[in-house]
């Protein structure tokens, strides 16, 4: 069912109706419910279909129809710069719009065969002839060094516009001006901010040596943040994106942990004594870091401070207790123990260590817990009976679990995006390791990375 | 164990020797001479003995494992087998009885060579996740260290690391690389107090 529309409407210029965003989709829904969501491409064995509704939220809405004819050109004349921004801006734009996987898009070449006069009404009744329940126009607009856009999305069977908004900026950040745009849309469609401005964190052996690197949510904008030609491995991004917690072997006494200080490219030690120091994982407050340390004997959880003061034992196993990852409530560390079994399995314990319990009970070798920012799902690592990795997703209340993405290659390390709408993963799919993306209800997965091998995505959380 | 601390005075002897009898080199001032002015001088004389003229240099052997560059040591270790790998089964990290009949000829040699101080990198197949890997080849390096001390080595000669799967020796997807890749290493990584 659609979420309820946010309760302060952030338009600006024009005056949103909460009734007519409800009412798109009441209409959307009674007019055309045989768009089916995606089907997941490989089925759950065994998993009744009902569950999985059940289990997973937005997927089974059906997806809303949308007319984005071409944006309004800049006037001419216009400096190529500034065209080139254009058109950045607006298949940045369709890109995200498309990739936020609630619309179903009908571009200019869909749109081609309508015979429009500029007469909105007329328009209007041309868009929805094919089929369409919303519209987006926009402009572009030169105004100095600048790059301006006016977009507005209107209700189709009414003509009500729902959605007005107005973004300037340089032509270097056109590309970001779309995001903005996206998000904003996805939010007002969803009830939850779109993701098209949120960072992806990894490690690459691209450069040679394995090393830092960020991305966009998209894959663009791929940059290397470290040098240390070592390994480093394992990032973790800090809640409010301004530091990335990691490990690395470059100081030659063991894997230790780091933080990289986006900002300024500093790094920092932050926990370099005792044999291995891995996994970090922040609090959801930022202050603290979770990880899996040894002294040169068990493998046990810890937590310290940001700077690696305070530092306090959590778990106490003759097993090993690794990759442990804070809850988004921070009351919970979920975490792979062998205790018991002698194989990885998935845990919950609070914060405090206490409260143990296990999640995973499918399968002989389960790693990698991520959650769910709802703190309803952890996804996971789960090894198959061939050998190779699928990623599993596990209902905390339930315990029911499901494989997301299994076969055609390895599939390890998912992580959520912070709307919870899409998983990150490593997967072999294709040959070497690179960073795919797969909506949380699986579906067909999209690969951002293409050069070297690439591991261990962490999606940031929303920009600050 | 006598023959081992009668090497290095002999050997560094015995360069010197090889120095003294090479006509560019400044015979008397050579810094390397310095350390046999107060060793004894019998072993010089039973080798000359053994020695058939000719330059000496061709016949002498230098103990190897007295070589200070650290890397050759370590090949001359690796071709000779003295520290050899230790392998696990899969997803363990217990010592099979091949590992501990490898691990008592490893510790008879550590124990032959007190000064020495190793590392035992933990390394694993491919076939985990890279952060269990991580903690299963810590676990496989601890095992490996454990079972020495209990041999009676000591302790503080021995630092431990885990590479997981980052550096595999073998890079093929299959049994026979995998199986190579499950081990623990043994490097030197000095000389230290015996």
């Amino acid at each position: 069912m659609p979420r309820l529309h946010r309760s302060d409407p952030p338009v600006r210029h024009w005056s949103l109706a909460g009734l007519g965003l409800l009412l798109v989709f009441a209409v959307g829904l009674a007019a055309q419910q045989p768009t089916p969501a995606p089907a997941p491409e490989t089925p759950p064995a065994g998993t009744p279909p009902d569950q999985v509704t059940l289990v997973l939220q937005p997927g089974d809405r059906p997806l809303l129809r949308l007319a984005f004819p071409a944006l309004a050109p800049l006037a001419a004349p216009a400096p190529a710069e500034a065209q080139a921004a254009a058109r950045e801006l607006e298949e940045a734009l369709r890109a995200d719009l498309l990739a936020a996987g609630i619309f179903s898009l009908q571009g200019p070449a869909e749109l081609a065969p309508l015979e429009l006069t500029g007469d909105l009404r007329h328009d209007f009744e041309q868009y929805r002839s094919l089929g369409n329940e919303v519209v987006l126009l926009g402009e572009l607009k030169l105004e100095g060094d600048r790059l301006a856009l006016e977009g507005r999305i209107f209700d189709l069977p009414s003509g009500q516009a729902i959605l007005g908004k107005r973004y300037r900026g340089t032509f270097d950040i056109a590309r970001r001006i779309a995001h903005t745009f996206a998000d904003e849309i996805v939010l007002h469609f969803t009830g939850r901010r779109g993701v098209a401005l949120t960072s992806i964190a990894f490690y690459s052996d691209r450069d040679g040596e394995k090393e830092i690197y960020l991305m966009d949510y998209d894959g663009r904008n791929q940059r290397r943040i470290t040098a240390h030609r070592s390994i480093s491995m394992s990032p973790a991004w800090s809640p409010t994106g301004d530091a990335v917690a990691y490990v690395s072997f470059f100081a030659g006494s063991g894997p230790a942990i780091y933080l990289a200080d986006i900002a300024s490219g500093l790094k920092r030690p932050v926990v370099t004594s005792g044999s291995l120091n891995t996994s970090p994982s922040f609090s959801p407050d930022g202050r603290r870091l979770t990880f899996a340390r040894s002294l040169g004997s068990n493998i046990e959880i810890f937590v310290c401070e940001r700077d690696g003061s305070g530092l306090r034992q959590l778990t106490y196993s003759s097993g090993i207790d690794t990759n442990p990852a804070w809850s988004p409530s921070g009351r919970e560390i979920a975490f792979t123990s062998s205790r018991g079994t002698g194989r990885p399995q998935i845990y919950v314990m609070d914060a405090e260590g206490s409260n143990l319990r296990r999640i995973t009970f499918a399968g002989e070798y389960n790693d990698g817990a991520a959650w769910s920012p709802d703190g309803t799902r952890i996804a996971y690592s789960a090894r198959q009976a061939n050998g190779q990795f699928a990623i599993g997703v596990s209902d905390l209340v339930t315990l029911d679990s499901r494989l997301l993405v299994v076969g055609n290659g390895s599939h390890e390390s998912p992580s959520f995006s912070p709307d919870g709408r899409r998983i990150a993963f490593t997967s072999t799919r294709g040959g070497r390791s690179q960073i795919h993306v797969v909506g949380a209800e699986g579906g067909e997965s999209r690969a951002l990375t293409s050069q070297g091998n690439n591991y261990a995505p962490d999606w940031s959380g929303y920009p600050q | 164990m006598k023959t081992a601390r009668f090497m290095l005075p002999l050997s560094l002897m015995l360069v010197s020797l090889t120095l003294l009898g090479c006509p560019k080199k400044p015979p008397k001032s050579a810094p390397v001479a310095a350390p046999v002015v107060s060793a004894p001088v019998a072993p010089t004389t039973e080798i000359r003995a053994e020695t058939s003229p000719g330059t000496l240099s061709d016949q002498v052997e230098v103990d190897p494992l007295a070589d200070p560059d650290i890397a050759s040591l370590n090949a001359h270790v690796r071709d000779r087998g003295l520290l050899g790998d230790v392998y696990f089964d899969f997803d363990r990290a217990e010592l099979r009885g091949e590992a501990r009949e490898r691990l008592a000829r490893n510790g008879e040699f550590l124990r032959s060579r007190p000064e020495f101080l190793v590392t035992i990198e933990g390394h694993c197949d491919e076939r985990g996740t890279n952060e269990y890997n991580l903690a299963l080849g810590e676990r496989r390096a601890t095992a490996t260290r454990d079972y020495l001390v209990s041999l009676g080595v000591a302790a503080s000669r021995i630092r431990i690391i885990s590479y997981g799967e980052e550096r595999p020796v073998c890079r093929e997807s299959n049994e026979s690389c995998w199986g190579q890749n499950r081990r623990s290493h043994f490097i030197v990584t000095g000389r230290g107090g015996a």
